[in-house]
């Protein structure tokens, strides 16, 4: 066995390895990319593949500037990691290599920065770093992570927030496996001569495939359209994380959402009346559907200890029947006789009728600017609520009160303050962002007080972990059970808000295209977020960007965006295995013993 | 309104194909439950083992050139059955090593069966929903007119076979002891988490199996979803057969006998289809909210095993 130190220094040395043969094989700056991801690939070995040419004047002497002193940091890394007490120089030459990551990002832009200044038009527009520069802040990480985890305390520390360690660790391996997917899925573009550049292409592609995936990042009608994108899935993932707070399993999502979206669009075509009082119904209407839905099989459960997994799937396939029931056709036949139905608009497509307008969530640019005028309603509103929640020490009830009271003027009196004019591009008001996005946030809102703040959420989680002892503790199971499944069946129906009312499906009424599947992804973003309102609203964003990347993903290189699928399962399936960690990142009493252990050696010192 | 013979005899045979795939499914959760391991992964794995079995064939003749190639069904039958038994090795390896919730684990597969496919069929066929058609399907046996696939005599067959493996075989006493009490099997010395790999690998064959009679014996082709919750209803229809070969056969008949009335009230004018559809799904959720008699499962089903 070896000893702590030693076993540092392998660790150090096997990444400083892997680290050494990326920057062999992997490009480390691609300056031009075509459109099917063909680029030109800089290498600090003087090989440049010549896929696309640059334009005259790019200087690539840089590469060679940044490659050798990162050489020689590497080796000194490698050096420190086995003198004596290396956790500490390893944060240094990790703060460095991070430094020299920034470096190398400078040094690119400028480079291109300048050919660029010079043309009428910018020549290089598809450009990015590439796996070998990416490699050194990775690398850098890693050596962080070392430091700390070998400095005392280290485990403790990680395994006090595996909370965030474990769903990292398994986006990271599932990342990872995407890589290979990709790989073997996609033929590289561009001729290859020899097995050097055979696998510089490949780790390229993989390379560009998730700077596509992660390019909502940086990119605003992007950002926007992963916001949007987010929108169910933070209501789905509530649905799902509520259920197994109170210890049920919720796969009923799909089902809940498609009989909110039905109950979301009988009021708001067929209810008469003024948007303040449709609009609120409508979505009432939407939340107490999916919740009805949801209430069922956590009935069947209390009352005839029926398994809620297999019940919330079989009513997910007997909601998408009473789906296309409503909008496939007017006319049915009942053992020979003819039922009529008003519900599917005329025409060829199964669709129902328009959303009246009155019933409609506004879009977000009437939101921020009504009027082409920038509004502060919305950001007072918030800031005002904050303050009244924070500023009042004294009971719950009166803190959220007097928050909703200060939110109510702070809204009232931004909107009566004159704002600057404004106006957004096409490419941003075309992004179908709506007010079902503020809902979720509620809805997260809502989780956080209900669950973490309320008796009855104490409850909820008592019920979760331990079952039998909350109902000696008083815990009225069977109804608990129901109202659990109601309020995750009516998160679960807001979702179609989003979707009907708020016209997040381009139209602004039920559709057969209603993508009633994001129940399911509610699973992995529950999961990934821990079942916290914080890791479920971060998660949801997250799963946001790559659905939206993936977009690109298939536009640009032609990669299916179920890619973006895959990687979601693969996120669960590693989750569920702890990550592939050791055991005391998932068994809560064998953390403890970490933490105990750790802290006797402190004392021992 | 006039039901002739020839929709009951069309209802009978029609009940047997609807039933196979579940009996097939519905027996392979059985071994896996009895070894306490429950696998909802089933849905998925059958998805894997249609999709398996539908390229396999496709790729042969694709390889081999037209005509009729007789064992090439069979080799597809085989890839279902194995990749059906790798899939449900990693729901094994992560249930049973890693000590996952099952069901979250499970989950994980049947997500996965959702998206995978697609990028397959876009690897080998440029489009992300159904495969190509084989021209090899799995023959038909039994005189002209009333012919049924090898695959459904092979799971009726099954039932009197899981039976005897199950209640007059030490093996069938070890897996049933580890789902029931695996600490008191542990110490008489039988191996836990082999008994447990054991039964949820052979799960997956079965579901494979299942899978490959969708894809190349009641269709010739993969379509994307085309398991359409058989999965599920199988795990249903086993709590309804209380875990027991004979039982078994009895709910699955039942529940092929609903979609299989589903399918040919389609076109009559007795009931819409889009709603007998939902038939068979209406009647798991009454099945399970107990109009069968309490039925208990294996003691230990569910949770893992830590020595």
């Amino acid at each position: 066995m070896l000893t702590d130190a030693r076993r540092l220094g392998v660790l150090v040395a096997l990444g400083g390895g892997v680290l050494l043969l990326l920057w062999y094989l992997a490009p480390w700056a691609v300056p031009h990319r075509l459109f099917g991801g063909e680029g030109v690939l800089l290498n600090p070995f003087g090989h440049h593949l010549p896929q696309g040419t640059l334009p005259p004047g790019y200087r690539d002497g840089w590469l060679l500037w940044t490659f050798y002193p990162s050489l020689a940091w590497l080796a000194l890394t490698l050096v420190l990691a086995w003198t004596p007490k290396p956790a500490r120089k390893l944060y240094l030459m990790g703060a460095f290599g991070l430094g020299l990551f920034l470096l190398t990002l400078l040094l690119f832009q400028a480079s291109v920065a300048q050919v660029n200044a010079g043309a009428e038009r910018p020549l290089l527009r598809r450009y990015s770093l590439g796996l070998g520069s990416y490699a050194t802040l990775a690398f850098s990480l890693y050596l962080l992570l070392l430091a700390r985890l070998f400095s005392p305390g280290g485990l403790a520390f990680l395994v006090r927030r595996r909370g965030v360690v474990v769903p990292l660790f398994s986006l990271l391996l599932a990342s990872l496996l995407g890589g290979v997917i990709v790989a073997v899925m996609k033929r590289a573009p561009g001729e290859a001569q020899g097995l050097r550049e055979a696998l510089m292409l490949k780790l390229d592609l993989i390379t560009y495939t998730y700077q596509l995936l992660y390019s909502p990042l940086v990119n605003p009608s992007g950002f926007l359209q992963s916001l949007l994108l987010a929108t169910p899935l933070i209501f789905t993932g509530l649905a799902v994380a509520l259920g197994f707070r109170g210890g049920l399993f919720n796969i009923g999502a799909p089902g809940q959402l498609i009989l909110g979206a039905i109950a979301a669009m009988l009021v708001g075509v067929y209810l008469p009346g003024p948007r303040w009082l449709v609009l609120p119904l409508a979505i009432l209407a939407a939340a107490l559907a999916g919740g009805l839905w949801g209430a069922l099989p956590g009935w069947l459960k209390a009352r005839f200890g029926a398994h809620e997994v297999i019940n919330t799937i079989m009513l997910n396939y007997i909601a998408a029947s009473l789906f296309l029931f409503l909008i496939s056709s007017n006319e049915y036949k009942f053992f020979g006789r003819t039922l009529y139905l008003p519900f599917k608009y005329p025409g060829y497509e199964a669709r129902s009728h328009e959303i009246r307008p009155e019933a409609r969530i506004p879009h977000w640019t009437e939101l921020v600017a009504p009027g082409g005028e920038l509004s502060f309603a919305l950001p007072l509103a918030l800031l005002l609520g904050l303050l009244g929640y924070l500023l009042l020490r004294k009971s719950l009830g009166h803190r959220v009160l007097m928050g909703l009271v200060a939110g109510g003027v702070g809204y009232v009196v931004g909107g009566l303050l004159p704002g600057p004019e404004v106006s957004f591009g096409p490419d941003l008001t075309s992004v179908r962002l709506n007010g079902a996005f503020l809902l979720a946030l509620m809805a997260l809102l809502f989780f956080h007080f209900y669950v973490f703040r309320t008796v009855g959420g104490y409850e909820l989680r008592a019920m979760g972990l331990a079952p039998k002892a909350a109902e000696y503790g008083g815990v009225a199971s069977g109804r608990k059970m129901v109202l659990i499944m109601f309020l995750a069946g009516a998160l679960a129906g807001l979702a179609a808000t989003h979707y009907v009312l708020g016209g997040g499906i381009d139209e602004y009424r039920l559709k057969q295209a209603l993508p009633y599947s994001v129940g399911f992804d509610g699973i992995a973003v529950a999961l990934m977020g821990q079942n916290t309102p914080v890791g479920v609203g971060l998660a949801a964003w997250l799963f946001g960007i790559l659905l939206t990347g993936g977009l690109q993903v298939n536009l640009q290189l032609g990669i299916s965006r179920e890619l973006v699928a895959v990687l979601q399962a693969l996120i669960v399936l590693f989750i569920a295995a702890g990550g592939f960690l050791p055991r005391y990142f998932t068994d809560p009493l064998r953390a403890a013993e970490v933490e105990l252990r750790e802290e006797r050696e402190r004392k021992g010192r | 309104m006039n039901l002739d013979a020839a929709f009951w005899i069309a209802l009978f045979f029609s009940t047997l194909r609807q039933t196979t795939p579940l009996l097939l499914t519905a027996l392979g959760g059985m071994f896996s439950e009895r070894s306490g391991v429950v696998n909802i992964a089933l849905e998925g794995i059958i998805l894997f083992g249609a999709l398996t079995a539908a390229v396999v064939v496709e790729r042969g003749e694709h390889l081999l050139g037209p005509g009729p190639h007789p064992w090439l069904p069979w080799v597809g039958v085989l890839g279902a059955m194995a990749v059906g038994g790798l899939v449900a090795w990693v729901h094994a390896v992560v249930s049973i090593k890693y000590r996952a919730d099952q069901i979250i684990s499970a989950t994980a597969i049947n997500l996965l069966a959702l998206g995978a496919p697609s990028l397959v069929l876009a690897y080998f066929y440029g489009n992300a929903t159904n495969s190509k058609e084989v021209a090899n399907r799995l023959p038909l046996w039994g005189p002209e007119g009333f012919a049924l696939s090898p695959l459904v005599y092979l799971a009726f067959l099954l039932v009197p076979l899981s039976w005897w493996v199950l209640f007059k075989t030490p093996f069938g006493l070890r897996l049933r002891a580890v789902g029931e009490h695996p600490e008191a099997a542990d110490t008489l010395g039988v191996d836990v988490y082999r008994m447990r790999y054991i039964g949820v690998v052979l799960s997956g064959i079965l579901a494979g199996l299942a899978g490959a009679y969708l894809a190349i014996g009641f269709l010739n082709q993969f379509v994307r979803g085309m398991s359409a919750g058989m999965g599920f209803i199988s795990l249903a229809a086993m709590i309804f057969g209380k875990w027991h070969p004979l039982g078994i056969l009895f709910s699955t008949l039942l529940f092929g006998f609903a979609s299989a009335l589903a399918i040919q009230l389609q076109g009559t004018e007795i009931l819409p289809a889009v709603l007998v559809q939902a038939f068979p799904y209406l009647v798991t959720v009454l099945v399970l909210a107990g109009f069968m008699g309490k039925s208990r499962p294996p003691a230990a089903v569910g949770r893992p095993y830590e020595k």
